[in-house]
């Protein structure tokens, strides 16, 4: 269940060694990382084992959970609404990642020049980071109202405004307001990366004749391309646990129609009290989020870009 | 060699600036008239009449209070973060031993596990513990899941200072407590000062773990302050918004006075 | 050197020691609040709290063991009640809807029949309507006292969007198709539904089966046969459901809409829309978000009737009333016995009263002309009362873990993203008591 990360931990571990000069390097022992560990395994990992466990029972918050076997996880397997909210997870992620990561990467090049005005525009980009999600959810549902919102001043193009109320514009809906809340927290991580470039790179381009835009392709870009990994897992566990959104703006309706995986577990658990089958859906969905995470690792190469990511 | 000025990208940011723009300008005129001007004349049009009322019915509805606990919760949840994430990254970073290693692998695994995923056991296990309804009962989860992205971003940070200097305070025959407190700590401010932003927002943001781990008045935190009075008052979409407003306002305001702190801090989640 | 790292081993040490004593102060507190002289009440938290509130305050007055209110917002009420209700945080006294509502808990064995109350102060049953009081009856036990006001479901209408096209509130389901396409040609939308909500659309079933099945239909559903559902009863209600929504009666942004968020009101306040079905809480909105509407121009009606249909056309359907129930393990039972017997007290039902609520005490009569709105307590009074079935919201009268499917199965029906063969096997697998 690794993800390639641990790469990029072991990328010096050999480089580290008892000093050239000689003197025994004393080292900090285990016990710095025990209260940490002790830490995140009590309130982290534990309570995911205790996930697996409960999946296997058939618990209503009342009474003790009893123990049921494989049941939940049969009954999961012909859930249909269950496979249609893993399908709509991975939908909304990958819409999402489709959205943000050339805006961001747009973006954060743009805003990384020196200009004074970009300087001044940035700051109004990045107030939507200031935001909760409940915040920009709540603001979000009462600018669409349908009578009482913008669609009722613009029905040029909103039409009845019934944007919550049909499957493909609720997932736009829900697309839309996750990029506009997110796209500036990548914004500034490609702005910074954009940054740590070094000059050197398009000074020689420059001298070779290459424009702005061949720059942008052959330097920028490239060396962008770690932090296109990290942006876009952030973006993919993000995606996959899109919930406070879900809750508020569609409550996973109409119908089933926007019920991701992430609100299917919660609506199970809290909402159904059936919290056996809810945790087999939470496993479902760790398993699912570490595995995208190990493809975009793999189909991105990064296990093979340990050099180049030492120049970032 | 000055570049040449790019309007397309230009055309393309003001196109953004109009996208991100707009609702924040419909919220802030929206929260400055009554209810009844919003609803005649709609969210488009500026205010004819102002008034602060929204606000302080806010305030009288008890966001005060929200606040309060709001706070107490950032607050806890950077302490615990602070106190246990730099001994682990400096074991981390420094100790070769293979418990160590494990160790750093169980939180890169922990990147991995979505905070919905738990919340049935965390019910479980809080409320068993006595812990419902309790602010405790938020803040221990919330600090344990930011701690994987600030235990690896804080790793990053303390891995760039060079071999040299330890072997220089190696010289000096320096236990590991003074190396980290002389060496690891000062050089790896910016890291600390990410850390501290990025789960300072976690916990001012959250709303999973009070949501369901927390019920009455008294424990309320902001953010299920906005949710109930979505679910309960949505009619009154200027009180609801000026909530909104209220809610950013504390990290606005951080925002004006330390702009470039906070944005260091957040860039340095996506690495250096 | 020291190689031991004394400060981890310190921090390891001082944050178990401080975890350990928050968990056992914490552990310790929150029993012993309970055991100071007070009891907890719960309640759904909304507009009618300040009665409740005013209540408690009446009661502590005069008891030494003192009552507690606290409140949790309407749309997770019945969640939060559910996960805390087993725990040390469980309150004595608690908010409920009767029927299902509370049938988990009566079958974990978690209330206390309250028959041993009504043998000592047989005005706990006697001083209420026989068909509200039942409405917290489980298995010929009593769980429960009617704390708030009966609520039928009515189809209010903007009397002057009807004057204007002409038309009457309907007596009939044809007189409301004809009704509803009258408003169509007139560019208004004839029903307003707070779709998103999905509640408000279920109330249109709720009516529909009973006009055409009369109350039997659901009772057998609701104990188990499954059949019901499959019967033709049952599919001439669904068709004549389906009718009306190809007629264009809910408009076509139903699903945006939604009640709770005041949008719907709205829509007929502004005369945007013609109807409204709805429960008599209506009139209280109304009146707060538009109250020269609500004064002037706010008309209602009975549910129309169905010609050959088996209901009764005075039968009503909606929340029958509130309710408190008592935890078995309340260390309290005297003083909450004394606190359960303000509900049927004069002061009681004029607080009631004058929000607007309309309680079924047998002394609510001679109170009505103090209402906010005498006519239209009076109106809803002689309803409830000449009503021969009053019948629980369906969302109320299943299980609670019922509830989410029950919406998903109503709201696709009538976007037609289900036929009646769908609606029908939904309803089928939902879990019954």
């Amino acid at each position: 269940m690794t993800t390639t990360i641990p790469r990029v931990a072991r990328r010096r571990t050999t480089s580290r060694s008892t000093g050239r000069s000689g003197a025994a390097v004393i080292r900090p022992s285990f016990a710095w990382a025990v209260p940490a560990t002790l830490f995140f395994v009590l309130f982290a990992v534990l309570p995911l084992v205790l996930v697996a466990v409960l999946s296997f029972t058939s618990w209503d918050g009342i009474s003790s959970p009893e123990f049921v076997g494989v049941d939940n996880w049969k009954a999961l397997i012909h859930d249909h609404t269950m496979i249609q909210s893993l399908w709509l997870s991975v939908v909304i992620t990958v819409l999402g990642v489709v959205v943000q990561t050339p805006l961001s990467i747009l973006l954060g090049v743009w805003a990384a020049g020196k200009q004074r005005n970009r300087a001044v525009l940035s700051a109004v980009y990045f107030v939507p980071l200031l935001l909760s999600a409940t915040a920009v959810s709540v603001l979000w549902r009462a600018l669409l109202d349908p009578n009482f919102g913008v669609p009722a001043q613009a029905k040029w193009l909103f039409g009845d405004g019934n944007l919550l109320g049909m499957q493909k514009s609720a997932i736009g809906v829900l697309v839309f307001v996750g990029a506009w809340q997110y796209t500036p927290f990548h914004t500034l991580i490609y702005q910074g990366a954009t940054r740590a470039i070094p000059q050197v790179l398009y000074q020689a381009a420059a001298i070779d004749g290459a424009g702005t835009v061949r720059q942008f392709f052959h330097i920028t870009l490239p060396q962008l391309r770690n932090t296109m990994i990290t942006s876009m897992i952030l973006m993919v566990v993000g995606g996959l646990t899109t919930f406070d959104t879900v809750l508020i703006l569609t409550q996973g309706g109409p119908g089933t129609d926007t019920t991701i995986s992430a609100y299917y577990m919660y609506q199970r658990a809290f909402k159904s009290f059936d919290f056996g089958g809810g945790s087999a859906i939470a496993l479902v969905l760790v398993l699912v989020a570490t595995i995208i995470s190990l493809i975009v690792v793999r189909v991105s190469g990064y296990d093979k870009m340990r050099s180049t990511s030492e120049g970032l | 060699m000055r570049r040449r000025p790019n309007y397309l990208a230009g055309l393309g940011s003001l196109v953004w600036l109009f996208l991100v723009g707009l609702p924040l300008y419909v919220m802030l005129a929206a929260t400055l008239q009554s209810q009844s001007d919003y609803s005649e004349n709609g969210p488009l049009s500026f205010p004819k009449h102002f008034t602060f009322s929204n606000y302080s019915q806010d305030f009288h509805n008890g966001f005060g209070h929200y606040f309060l606990n709001t706070l107490l919760v950032t607050l806890a949840v950077v302490a615990i973060v602070l106190a246990l994430v730099p001994p682990l990254s400096y074991a981390i970073v420094r100790s070769r031993g293979r418990l160590t290693g494990a160790a750093f692998r169980v939180f890169l695994l922990g990147l991995a596990i979505p905070a919905q995923a738990v919340i049935v056991p965390m019910f479980y296990v809080i409320s068993k513990a006595g812990l419902y309804d309790n602010l405790i009962g938020v803040i221990l989860p919330t600090a344990a899941f930011s701690m994987p992205v600030c235990a690896l971003v804080l790793t990053g940070v303390m891995r760039d200072i060079t071999p040299d200097l330890y072997e220089a305070m190696a010289m000096d025959g320096a236990p590991p407590w003074r190396v980290f407190f002389q060496l690891v700590l000062p050089l790896s401010k910016g890291g600390l000062s990410t850390i501290v932003v990025f789960s300072a927002l976690q916990a001012w943001n959250g709303f999973l773990f009070p949501l369901v781990l927390t019920q009455s008045d008294s424990s309320k935190v902001v953010t299920l302050g906005l949710y109930n009075f979505q679910t309960e008052h949505g009619i009154d979409i200027p009180g609801l918004l000026a909530a909104v407003v209220l809610s950013m306002l504390p990290i606005f305001i951080v925002y004006l006075f330390a702009r470039r702190a906070l944005v260091q801090g957040l860039m340095g989640v996506g690495g250096k | 050197m020291k190689k031991r790292a004394w400060l981890p081993r310190a921090v390891a040490g001082g944050v178990t020691l401080v975890l350990g004593l928050t968990l056992a102060a914490c552990g310790g507190g929150s029993g012993s609040s309970n055991g100071s002289g007070t009891f907890h009440v719960l309640v759904y938290g909304d507009a009618s709290n300040k009665v409740e509130k005013q209540i408690v305050d009446t009661f502590n007055k005069t008891s030494k063991v003192k009552a507690v209110m606290d409140t949790i917002p309407g749309a997770d009420y019945q969640q939060k009640l559910q996960t805390i209700i087993n725990t040390k945080q469980a309150p004595d006294v608690f908010f409920n809807w009767g029927g299902g509502s509370i049938q988990p808990f009566v079958k974990a064995n978690l209330l206390m029949p309250l028959d041993g109350f009504i043998a000592k102060d047989p005005a706990l049953k006697s001083d209420f309507l026989p068909s509200v009081f039942n409405g917290a009856v489980v298995d010929g036990k009593s769980y429960g006292i009617p704390m708030r006001g009966t609520q039928p479901v009515l189809l209010f209408n903007n009397q002057k969007v009807l004057k204007d096209a002409g038309i009457t509130p309907p007596q009939t389901w044809d007189d409301l198709i004809a009704d509803v396409k009258v408003l169509k040609s007139k560019g208004i939308t004839p029903i307003a539904l707070g779709g998103g909500d999905k509640w408000p659309t279920q109330m249109w079933y709720e009516y529909l089966y009973d006009r055409v099945a009369g109350p039997g239909l659901f009772e057998k559903a609701l104990s188990g046969d499954k059949s019901a559902w499959n019967s033709a009863d049952s599919r001439k209600a669904l068709s004549m459901l389906k009718q009306l929504v190809d007629a264009g009666a809910f408009g076509s942004n139903y699903d945006s809409v939604k009640y709770t968020d005041g949008g719907s009101v709205a829509l007929v306040a502004t005369g945007k829309a013609g109807f409204e079905l709805m429960g008599s809480w209506y009139y209280s909105q109304q009146q707060q978000d538009h109250p020269d509407f609500a004064k002037n121009g706010l008309g209602y009606s009975a549910f129309p009737a169905v010609a050959g249909g088996k209901g009764d056309p005075n039968d009503v359907v909606g929340n029958t009333n509130n309710y408190y129930s008592v935890l078995k393990k309340t260390k309290y039972p005297d003083a909450v016995a004394q606190f359960l017997k303000l509900m049927y007290s004069d002061e009681f039902v004029k607080a009631q009263l004058a929000i607007g609520n309309l309680p079924t005490t047998t002394n609510t009569p001679q109170f009505l002309s103090t209402s906010a709105n005498p006519a239209y307590s009076q109106y809803q009074y002689d309803l409830v009362k000449k009503a021969p079935s009053f019948q629980l919201s369906w969302d109320q009268a299943y299980p609670p873990a019922a509830m989410t499917q029950i919406y998903t199965a109503v709201q696709e029906f009538v976007d037609g993203k289900e036929n009646a063969d769908g609606f029908i096997k939904a309803m089928q697998a939902l879990p019954t008591a």
